[in-house]
Order: C-alpha cells, then structure tokens, then sequence
C-alpha cells in the first residue's frame, strides 16, 4: 500500500530542500519533461531514425506517466502499440528513403510556418478544452481501486463487473465495451486486408518489361530461381534505372 | 511467347519499390572461404546479382614455375589446394611423369592410392564443416576437424608436415611409411567409420539443413557442363564423371584393380554400396544439398579405396622406388594432365624446353570453374544462401589464384 | 520493503521509497550483470563440451570460472570504435537502449513470493511490452553504423521481433486465462503443489502451447536457430559488427539478460515458477505462518527453484544453438506465421474450451479450481457481485499533491 504523503510531514522532517517536492510530482514532472521534450525534438530534428527515436521517448515517458498513475494496463498498451507502431514505421521510412546513410529532411520556411500555426492552435484547443472541465482545475484527491485490468477485459466482452447494478447478477449485465470492441476488430482486419492486397506480389502488366525477361530465357532448372532477379532486371531496364 | 511470360506465375512484381543496395561481402568475411570478394546487388533480403572478384591471393605460382626446377615447384603445388594438398602434388607429378614417360613402382602406386584417398577425406572433411559453418552450426565443423587432425597426424607420421606435404613426388613418394603406420591408418578407418553416421544425423538429414539447402542453387546438368564445373559439383548435377575412372591412361593405370563406384546419382538414385540416408524431400538434383551429399558418398568411398590400397600396398614386394633428382632433365615437349582432386578436375600443363626447368607452366583450377557458375546460382536468391551456395560449391581460394 | 522501512526503521515515506527502488534496482543489476557473467562462462563451457573441447581452463582456477571476469576486464580495456560515417548520438545510445529496456522488463520479475521489485498487476504484460523495446536499441544501432551488414541486422530483427510477437502474446494469454490474472505472483502462486499443479501439464492445449512458446521465446531473444540479426556467416556479425569494448558488451548483456528473462518467465507461466516439483516446503512443515525463520526459507528454496528452472532455459537454448543450423529469413517468418500463430491460436480456444468443458481437469473432484473470477472484490455472496472495492483494498495513488 502506497502511503499517502502529506507534505507537511516532509518539511517538518527537514531533510532536504528536495523534501519540499512530492515523490510523485517529482516523477510526473520528469516524465512530462521527457514527454514535452522529446516531442519538440520530433518536430526540430531533421533525421527520419532521430525523429523515432525522440517520439519512441516521447510515447515512453507518456507509458510512465501512466505508470505512475496507477494505470499500468494502459501503460503497458502504451507501450507495446506505440513503440512497436513506431518501430514499423521506422522500418519502413529507413527501407523507403534510405538511399544514403543519413538523408536528411529539411523542410521549407513556409511549411514550418504553417505547421508551427496549426500546432500552436491545437495545444491552444487542447489546453482550453483541458481548463474547461470543472474537475479537472483542481489536484485530484481521494483513492482509486486497486487497479487491476479485470474491469476492462470483462468489459470488452460485455460485462460491466465494475458497476453492478443493485439486486442483478453479474452475468446479466450485458452492455460494455462489446460493440466498439467489435468494431475496431473488423476494422482493424479491413486495414490488414487492405495491407496485404498492396504489398501482395503481383505481375507485371507492362508488355516491354515482360519481353525483356523474356529475351533472356533461363535454363530450365534454374528459372525458378532465376525468374525473380530477372523481373527486376527487366523492369530496372524499363524504367531507365541503373541496373 | 509475351504470353507464356505472363502467365508464368513464377515471375512477380510488387508494386512498393525499395531501393537497391550494392554490398560487399568479402574479401574479408567469415564465409567466403578466404579472400573471395562477392560483390552483391540486392533488394532488401532478395539478391539480384552476384560479382565474384578474384585475385586477392595471387602469388604467381606459375610465373615461379618457370625459374624452378619441376622437383623444386612441388611445394608450391601444396599451396594450390592447400586443404588437399597431397592430391595437388600427385597432379603435377604425374603431370611431368607423363612428359618423361615413367612408370613409378608398383608399391608407389598403391602408397600414392592410399595417401590421395586419405587427402580426400581430409579435404570433404573440410569442406563438410565449413558448410555446417556457412549455415550456422558451429559443432559439425569441430567433429570434422577432429577426425582430419587424425588424418593429419598420419600425414605428419609419413612425410613430417601437416599442411604442406610435398609427399608425392615426381617418381614416386618421398619416403615409405613408418613402421606400424598401416595399422594405425586402419585403426582410424575403423572408427571414423560409425562418426560418418553423426554428420548424416547432424547434418545431411537434420531438418533444418535440408531446408537450408534443398532447392538452392540448382545448378542443371547442362550448366554444369558449359561451365566446365568439375568434381562433387559436376557429379552434384548427375554427370557421371570421375577422372578416376574416366580420365587419362595415365592416371586411371594408378586405379587398375580398385573396385569403386561413382557418386552420382543415375536412374534416381545414389550408389548403394553402403547405407546411406534417403534423398529427402524437396531436393532437386543439382542443388547444394545434392553437391554436400555427393562429398560425403566420397568420403565413404574413399575410406574403401583406402582399405583397398592398404592390402595391395602391404602385399607388395619391394620398395617404393627412388624420387627423381632435384633438377632432372626432362624431354623436350608437352604435357597436360588432369586428375580427379576432392575439388574437382585439376589439370597441370608443363612445356618443357629439354632444359631441368619447365619453360611454361600452367594449372587449370577446378575450383575457378566451380566458382564461375556463382552469378548463375546466385540470382535471385536470399542473401542467406549466398554462403550456402558458395560453400556448396566448396572452393579454395589458394586454387583459384595460384 | 517499503513498509519495513515505513514501520519498522521509521523512515519518510519518500525516502523509504527512494531506498526501496534503489535497493531493487542494484540487486536487479546485479543480476543481469552477474548473471550475464555466469551465462557467459556457461556458454563457453556447454559449447567446449558440446563441442569435444575443455573450453577455459586457466583463469580462476580449475574451471576457469574467471573467464568472463578477464573477458570483461579486456572489454573494458579496448579502444573505443565508431565508425566515421556513423550517427555519433545515435551509435552511442542504442546500446543502453537495448540494455535499458532488457532491465526495464526485470521489474516485474518475480523471482521468489513477493521477491519481486514491482508487483505490477500487469506483470506479464508489460515484460512482453518492455521486452520487445529491446529490438529498437539493435535497430538503432545498425541505422547508427553507417554499414550495410548492420542495417541488414537490423531489419531483420526488426521483422522477425515484430513478428513473433503475436505468437509469444498468444502464449502468454493462455497461463493468463487459466489463473485470471496477468500478475505474474499469483499466477505462480496458483500453480503450487506437486508438479501436476503446473500450466505446462493442465492440459493437451497448455502442454503444446509450451512448446510454441519456447520456440517464440527462443526467435524473440535472437538465439539460434533463429539469430539472423547476427547471423555471422552472413552478415558478418550484423547490427553489432561496428561495436566493440563496452559497448558491444551491453548489447551483449542485454542478450543474455533477455534470456535469463523469457527463460523465467516460461518458469513462472508454465512450470509453477518457484514451486519446485515436489512442495518441499510444505511436506517439511513450513507455512508463511510458522515462526519467523519459516517465510525466509520458503523465499530461498522458491529462489533456488526458479532460478535453477530459469538457468536450465538457458542452457537448452546454449544446446539449441551449438547444435542447429540457422534458418533463412524467409522460414523464419514461415515458422512465425504459418506456424506458430495458428498453432498458438488454435490452442488457446482449445486451452479455453477444455476450461469451460473440463474446469477441474480429467479427474473429477482431484482438479484446482476452474477459472472463476478471482478478484476478491468481485465475488460476493451468492454469485453476485460485492460491493464496490472496500477502502482497506485500495490504493492511494497521489497524482498531485494536495
């Protein structure tokens, strides 16, 4: 059990001038720091691997702050999705742009311009928006459950075990999560779908490209083998690439 | 024909394009064999094309060859094939016995049998751990080491050196064997004999090998001939030639009266004088499991010439014959010969001007046409079985640039 | 911990807290360090004797149980390298990125009944979450070296770690379902008894279940048959070819650190985590309860237990690779997804339907409890749900202070 700690205690002990900052909001500071940070070195660094490296740091100190709230399923979530979503991504922009070591994306003057208006208006939205939610003016107080992911899981499945209603068993408590649940499962097979019809391998439709591979027959045993680095040559010559 | 193309299913395209990449792997990296330098085009895993760039261990053998004495350039045979080095030293001596038209004795062929088989196994020994190696098992390699460290302390009993032998000798051999050496030749046949068994488990059949090698590389038949590829990977492809039984006069003499047979796989399938395991699935003839396996059916057939050669040797009378001199005049003319050596076919072609030095001396390596058939396996491939089909074709590179 | 320091010393909250961690972290270090130490000599040991080789002999004595001590001594004494195209910031951080988030993932370890420096209620979650941080460090330090092997690695273990992810959550979700929880204590604890207890042998479905995740365990820690990102033969040494000294040596701390990792956590979600096969502590008489000696001792035979499990996962992955081939990129990802993830999910509705049909195992009545919902507060007389949580079950979570 975490003890509460009433900060008069602290100062009345006198150890340190650190003594006057609350474990918590030490850690809360930091991880927000890093979180604050780190996004802004997304924006000002010019390198695709730095840029995820910084929002990998950004979206870990934001997994921290979950922590420290006591939120640790989330946290973990965070975790996992983000940092591995900004792991493919990663793979993918070094795969993609990646002609030299070290490209570099600088954009213009104007385009910072702009980006910087539009981000400069969202934090403005974001932070009004935070302001006018009466509750969340002052410091929270009081204690939350054990947290435990019990609740959530039984949600998604479409038990609410966190609000039973008075004089009803469990079980016939049927809304929850289940439906935005579900949505998001079909959705996120539609994206899968969608992902492996693009990426899946396909012929080449280009008449040229084919009787390029074509003038250079293989011999019969090795074609099998042979047939793919012949494509690529023949669509290399195509498309006036060096080959 | 466009048509036939198109509906060729094994011809693909994808529409997200990556960028190529020009990469190169060697002249030093673990899996090249020494200082072969493969320069590979690649997508991503997928390798487009192949470059092989040799050169780098060029020590002018040959140019040597003119300013020594024939006797004097037996050493630098040993650092042609340094890891068979017996069977090169073999070649160019009966190379230049063949210029001189000399009959070595009878006991000296036998000893020569016994000594060049021996060197085979060491060499397939080699060259079965070293695969093991290109496709990532540290152990098998170990297992084959010990037993050529036996081999070698044979080897090292006979003539005193391990590497370098400079045994075989232009007329004949440069000593005979200790005493007790036979017996202790046939005490390690004797227990090599059941180890065979282990790289089949560890290797030839375990599951991961087979799908490490089977299907890659294939080399075809017709390829294997145009190319001139020779040896395990000439037999690899089911050409049944061994220049043991094929080859010329000369050499084919050294086998009259051993019994062996070929591996090469004819009508589908190997030879079945011993046990060996079944071809596994998904193995297509031509492969690199095809061309490991061969080696390891010679390694089993060597250990019977070897058994052979030890009777006829001991039921020999006489001695093994006196080496020609140090400088020796030879007969004016030419002579090229080839043998079959673990490698492959490696031929020595001397042109003599009747003087004690050869005027011009050349080696035909097998392993540099082995090594040429590289961009043809190569295209297309997974940058992972670029080690697999190189080692397969088992090449040296002391061989390659004399 | 902290409340010994809160009740017993009287210690500030804050300060007891900073000690705990403190204390946590040093020991979890310690670990990884030590433990690294140990798995290093192990490994040269298991492979020499794999391998018909003594391995170290000399430094430290008879075993030469000093060897990774020297080794790290001469790690610490190698000139610092970095290549000079190379990304200086990012080269020199992706080490402690590798290392940071295979400590990071101790944690949540349990190692003995509440030895365990968080107990997180998603323990196992977030080990698998943290865990897979570990491939950006590589990713980041093959992008870094301005070499195309080490972006090559890094590619690759970027895929198959991305990969088998889903397979090694699929595992996981089974000991999870079957306890009801994702806190690695309880479910070890609920696993205690005789060996019967354990996941591993709950049913058909579990017992299978272990076995794909050993295998996924194995791929996402980059051992062989499944270390590609390495792949010497290959890639030269992949991501960490331009690394050396310490550096280097994280990477390869948090190697085996990782091991140490999935090799316990298999131990705590399949094989009864510290309860040994035979409940030692409970047929001698021991209880959390009898006397003050009693608690301590069960934590040190619990220690032992899992330790002992988790060092013996390590060595089967040394075996593993000083005996198997590698696999190509290509069947690795076969392995993970025609393989593994349907095998997994077929599984886990199997491990899920057998609870359903057969919730106290084949015997009836000799079975453990089926998986009711086991969160006390949940249950309340009747089968109704309790009151919302009581205040004593609660946890005060200052977000800011007052």
């Amino acid at each position: 059990m975490t003890p509460t700690i009433p900060m008069a205690d602290l100062v009345a002990g006198g150890l340190l001038p650190l003594a006057a900052i609350n474990f918590h909001t030490l850690f809360f500071l930091l991880f927000a720091a890093i979180a604050c940070g780190a996004a802004v070195a997304v924006v000002a660094a010019d390198n695709v691997v730095r840029m995820a490296l910084f929002l990998v740091l950004s979206l870990a100190a934001t997994a921290g702050l979950f922590f420290l709230a006591g939120a640790e399923f989330v946290g973990a979530m965070q975790l996992m999705i983000y940092v591995g979503g900004t792991l493919v991504l990663l793979v993918f922009g070094v795969m993609l742009t990646a002609q030299a070591p070290f490209v570099t994306m600088k954009s213009a003057g104007g385009d910072r311009l702009l980006a910087g208006f539009v981000g400069v208006a969202l934090l403005a939205m974001l932070v009004l928006a935070g302001l006018s939610v009466p509750a969340w003016r002052q410091p929270a107080s009081g204690t939350v459950p054990e947290p435990t992911a019990t609740p959530l899981g039984m949600a998604l499945v479409g038990v609410r075990v966190d609000q039973p209603p008075a004089g009803q068993p469990v079980d016939a408590v049927r809304s929850g999560y289940l439906l935005p649940f579900e949505i998001v499962s079909v959705h996120l097979l539609v994206v899968l779908v969608g992902a492996a019809y693009l990426a899946r391998a396909k012929r080449r439709k280009t008449p040229r490209a084919i009787e390029v591979a074509a003038s250079v027959e293989p011999p019969e045993a090795v074609a099998e083998h042979a047939a793919i680095g012949r494509t690529r040559a023949a669509a290399s010559v195509l498309t006036g690439e060096p080959s | 024909m466009a048509n036939a193309i198109e509906d060729d299913p094994r011809i693909i395209e994808f529409d997200v394009r990556t960028d190529e990449m020009l990469v190169n792997m060697g002249p030093q990296h673990p899996s090249t064999h020494g200082v072969l330098r493969l320069v590979l085009r690649t997508d991503g895993e997928i390798v487009s094309e192949v470059e092989p760039h040799i050169g780098y261990l060029h020590r002018c053998a040959e140019k040597i060859g003119e300013n020594l004495t024939h006797r004097q350039w037996i050493p630098y045979t040993d650092r042609m094939d340094y890891l068979a080095a017996m069977n090169m030293n073999l070649g160019w001596s009966l190379a230049v016995e063949k210029l001189m038209k000399y009959e070595v004795s009878e006991k000296a062929r036998h000893l020569r049998v016994l000594i060049a088989e021996l060197g085979r196994i060491a060499s397939h020994l080699v060259g079965m751990g070293a695969y093991g190696l290109d496709l990532g098992t540290f152990s098998p390699f170990l297992y084959a080491f010990r037993e050529r460290e036996k081999i070698l302390d044979l080897f090292e009993e006979a003539c005193g050196a391990r590497l370098t032998y400079s045994y075989i000798t232009i007329g004949g051999l440069t000593a005979d064997l200790p005493p007790g050496w036979l017996q202790r030749c046939e005490a390690f046949l004797d227990q090599f004999e059941p180890i065979i068994q282990e790289y089949h488990t560890l290797l030839t059949t375990n599951a991961i090998f087979v799908k490490r090698t089977a299907g890659v590389g294939v080399l075809s038949r017709d390829m294997a001939i145009e190319y001139g590829c020779s040896g395990p990977v000439l037999r690899g492809s089911g050409v049944d030639q061994d220049l043991r039984r094929d080859g010329e006069a000369i050499y084919t003499a050294m086998y009259d009266g051993y019994a062996f047979e070929v591996a090469v796989q004819k009508d589908g399938h190997y030879p079945r004088d011993h046990e060996y395991p079944a071809v596994p699935a998904g193995t297509v003839l031509g492969d690199c499991w095809h061309r490991f396996f061969v080696r390891m059916l010679e390694v089993v057939q060597s250990m019977d010439l070897v058994r052979q050669s030890i009777d006829r040797y001991s039921a020999c009378k006489g001695t093994i014959g006196e080496p020609l001199k140090l400088a020796e005049k030879m007969p004016a003319g030419d002579a090229y010969l080839e043998t079959e050596c673990p490698k492959g076919q490696m031929g020595f072609y001397l042109v003599s001007d009747g003087s004690a030095k050869p005027w011009r001396v050349r080696a035909r390596s097998s392993s540099f046409s082995n090594l040429a058939v590289t961009p043809e396996l190569c295209r297309g491939c997974l940058i992972a079985d670029v080690p697999a089909v190189v080692g397969s074709l088992d090449i040296v590179m002391g061989e390659i640039d004399r | 911990m902290v409340d010994f320091l809160t009740s017993t010393i009287g210690l500030s909250g804050w300060l007891a807290w900073t000690l705990a961690a403190t204390v946590s972290a040093v020991l979890i270090l310690n670990v990884i360090a030590g433990g690294a130490l140990v798995f290093i000599w192990a490994e040269r040991k298991v492979s020499a004797r794999i391998q018909d080789r003594l391995g170290p002999t000399r430094t430290g004595g008879r075993f030469g149980w000093l060897q990774s001590l020297a080794d790290g001594i001469k790690l610490l004494a190698k000139e610092d390298l970095m290549p000079e195209g190379a990304d200086g910031m990012l080269f020199r951080l992706a080490p402690y990125v590798s290392f940071c988030a295979s400590f990071c993932a101790f944690i949540a370890l349990p190692f003995a009944f509440d030895v365990v420096g968080q107990r997180l209620n998603v323990a196992v979650f977030f080990v698998v979450a943290v865990l897979g941080l570990e491939v950006f460090g590589v990713i980041l330090a093959g992008y870094a070296s301005a070499s195309k092997w080490s972006l090559f690695g890094a590619m690759r273990e970027a895929a198959q770690v991305v990969s088998y992810e889903v397979p090694l959550g699929m595992c996981v979700v089974v000991p999870v379902m079957l306890a009801g929880s994702m806190d690695m204590v309880t479910i070890a604890e609920k696993q205690a008894g005789w060996f019967w207890n354990w996941y591993v042998f709950h049913d058909p479905f579990t017992f299978v279940i272990f076995w794909v995740y050993v295998t996924c365990a194995v791929a996402s820690v980059n051992r062989a048959p499944f270390d590609l990102a390495e792949a010497e033969s290959e890639l030269v040494a992949g991501f960490h070819t331009e690394y050396s000294g310490l550096r280097w040596s994280y990477f390869f701390m948090a190697e085996y650190g990782s091991m140490f990792l999935v090799s316990a956590m298999a131990a705590v979600l399949f094989l009864g985590g510290w309860n040994g096969p035979i409940p030692v502590a409970t047929l001698l008489g021991f209880s959390e309860g009898t006397g003050d000696t009693a608690p301590y001792l069960i934590r040190l035979l619990g220690l032992a237990n899992l330790v002992g499990k988790a060092s013996l996962g390590v060595i089967i992955m040394m075996w593993i690779r000083w005996t198997l081939p590698r696999l190509r990129i290509d069947q690795v990802m076969t392995t993970c997804l025609k393989y593994c993830t349907p095998i997994a999910a077929v599984m886990f509705a199997g491990a899920m339907l057998w609870q359903i049909g057969l919730p106290g195992g084949l015997i009836p009545g000799a079975g453990r409890p089926g998986g009711e919902i086991r969160e006390g507060w949940l249950e309340g007389p009747g089968g109704r749900a309790a009151a919302p949580p009581a205040a004593d079950e609660s946890r005060d979570v200052a977000r800011v202070a007052p």
